[in-house]
């Protein structure tokens, strides 16, 4: 059974932290989780196809390249918390 | 309260009175996240099939201007600069948009007990959850504040409230209406849907926002009939199954009562009905299934929630600091944990075991449905095996469970 710093670990390759009661919670959950992908086995799948659209039906065209459908600079500076002459701000990368 | 009752009232006295009600009932119900001032709608009101009726948007519903938080903290701030194609049909139809409507965190959750604002209440029983995870727009329907609210449904999010609220909620086909401008949970699970309070006015609501979108690529190119045309009462020969293995797992008398009196009904109007039973392990293997689909689409759907361009931003001495910073305190604990879920199914020791097989499963549970349906007109099941749980007993709600 995974530990807490696995889950933590996990966490932190996913860009947040967990608590350690988060991480016993999840931990519990994994468990349950686990029992349920029992289930999988029970289930054969050879030469079964992935399945990862509900319909088969072809709906994705390619288009001409025709500018169409795009953000002027101010729309796309509008959310950010910290603009400087039309630049997102970040903390310098090279100190 | 239904479109019909209320067509005859002054266009835009109905839509102040539907916002002012939307504030009366929120200390009771907590069912909004932003209310919308209908003024500058109502000026530029479009004549359409759902002139000045107003409505409330769940929201995950990018709305172009006002707050749309999706019900997470990370989107707090978060102010659109486009319409969701659904919002723009809406306003095409001459709808009014009243009040974005409260929701699980990202729509993964099933209790409305995980918004930003807190709880949303049954207005049947204040002590008892409204379901999630349109858990608002339901109630705002339920509560007969709005004859029409949208919400949007991954794993039950608009049935179950449905079921929980007396309203009808409805969940069409994929494809049928874009999701362009919709937050996502999971990109091939994801459905907008809807509530009402009576099937006339769900049928034309179908019809003002359905259809093929190419900003959206997975909507369908068939037609849009005009669904409130095509109603009618007669259901004389009509083939209905019964979901035997759903049914036989209910214990609850008065759901059991409630149910065995629509199949009455509906077998005294003239329909053939008959029970179907699907092969028990692949029922039993859904929930595994979608949990691991939606979870691992929505872990990498997120990947942008950072707080880097837009969203609740918490500063840091580096990039990498700022988005954990951000994230860390902008997602809840059942989000964190869903995503943790979910990307550990698509690390790669773990993808063929169990992202790829939950997709081979995903099309051997469709192949068994379709092929149990395809002579039939209509499934018939309850949309849950209880009423709404109450709040206090409901802490462990989204918690995965192992009952069926």
């Amino acid at each position: 059974m995974e530990s807490k710093e696995y889950f933590k670990k996990l966490a932190l390759n996913l860009m947040f932290e967990i608590s350690d009661e988060e991480a016993e919670n999840i931990i519990k959950e994994f468990a349950t989780f686990n029992e349920q992908l029992n289930i999988f086995d029970e289930i054969d799948t050879e030469g079964v196809e992935e399945m990862v659209y509900p319909f088969d039906v072809e709906t994705t065209y390619l288009r001409e390249d025709v500018p169409d459908h795009y953000l002027t600079k101010q729309e796309a500076l509008s959310n950010v918390s910290k603009e400087v002459e039309g630049h997102f701000v970040l903390p310098r990368v090279l100190k | 309260m239904r479109i019909a009752d209320i067509i005859n009232q002054d266009g835009d006295k109905r839509c102040f009175d539907a916002y002012q009600k939307a504030q009366d009932v929120q200390g009771k119900l907590n069912a909004t996240i932003t209310f919308i001032d209908p003024k500058d709608q109502l000026e530029e009101a479009k004549e359409g099939k759902l002139y000045k009726i107003p409505v409330a948007v769940k929201d995950n519903y990018n709305t172009k201007g006002i707050l749309t938080t999706a019900g997470c903290k990370i989107l707090d701030n978060y102010i659109p600069v486009y319409d969701a194609t659904v919002v723009k049909k809406l306003k095409e139809a001459g709808a009014i948009m009243i009040a974005k409507s409260s929701m699980d965190e990202l729509a993964m959750g099933g209790s409305n007990l995980t918004s930003i604002i807190g709880p949303c209440y049954n207005p049947y029983d204040l002590n008892r959850i409204s379901g999630g995870s349109s858990g608002g727009s339901a109630v705002l329907t339920a509560a007969n504040v709005v004859p029409i609210a949208i919400g949007s449904d991954t794993g039950d999010s608009v049935r179950k409230p449905a079921s929980f609220t007396n309203t009808i909620g409805v969940k069409p086909t994929y494809g049928r209406i874009s999701r362009y401008g919709v937050i996502p949970y999971a990109s091939s699970l994801d459905h907008v849907g809807y509530f009402t309070n009576d099937v006339k006015d769900a049928a034309l609501v179908l019809e003002c926002i359905a259809g093929r979108d190419d900003n959206d690529l997975t909507t369908s190119d068939l037609p849009v009939p005009e669904y409130s045309k095509l109603l009618n009462d007669d259901i004389k020969g009509k083939k209905i199954l019964i979901f035997k293995n759903v049914v036989d797992v209910i214990d609850n008398q008065d759901v059991l009562d409630g149910f065995n009196k629509v199949v009455e009904g509906l077998k005294e109007r003239g329909a053939i009905i008959e029970e179907v039973s699907f092969d028990d392990t692949l029922l039993k293997a859904i929930l595994p299934t979608y949990y691991v689909i939606a979870n691992a689409e929505s872990s990498a759907n997120h990947s942008n929630l950072d707080g880097v361009r837009f969203g609740h931003r918490i500063e840091g001495e580096d990039t990498d600091q700022i988005m954990i910073n951000s994230r860390t305190a902008g997602f809840g604990p059942l989000l964190k944990k869903r995503f943790i879920i979910g990307s550990y199914a698509l690390f790669e020791d773990n993808q063929e075991r169990i992202f790829r097989k939950a997709q081979k499963i995903r099309r051997l549970i469709n192949d068994d449905i379709y092929a149990k349906l395809k002579d039939a007109d209509c499934l018939l099941a309850p949309a849950s095996g209880k009423p709404a749980p109450l709040i206090d007993n409901d802490k462990d709600a989204d918690e995965l469970s192992n009952e069926y």
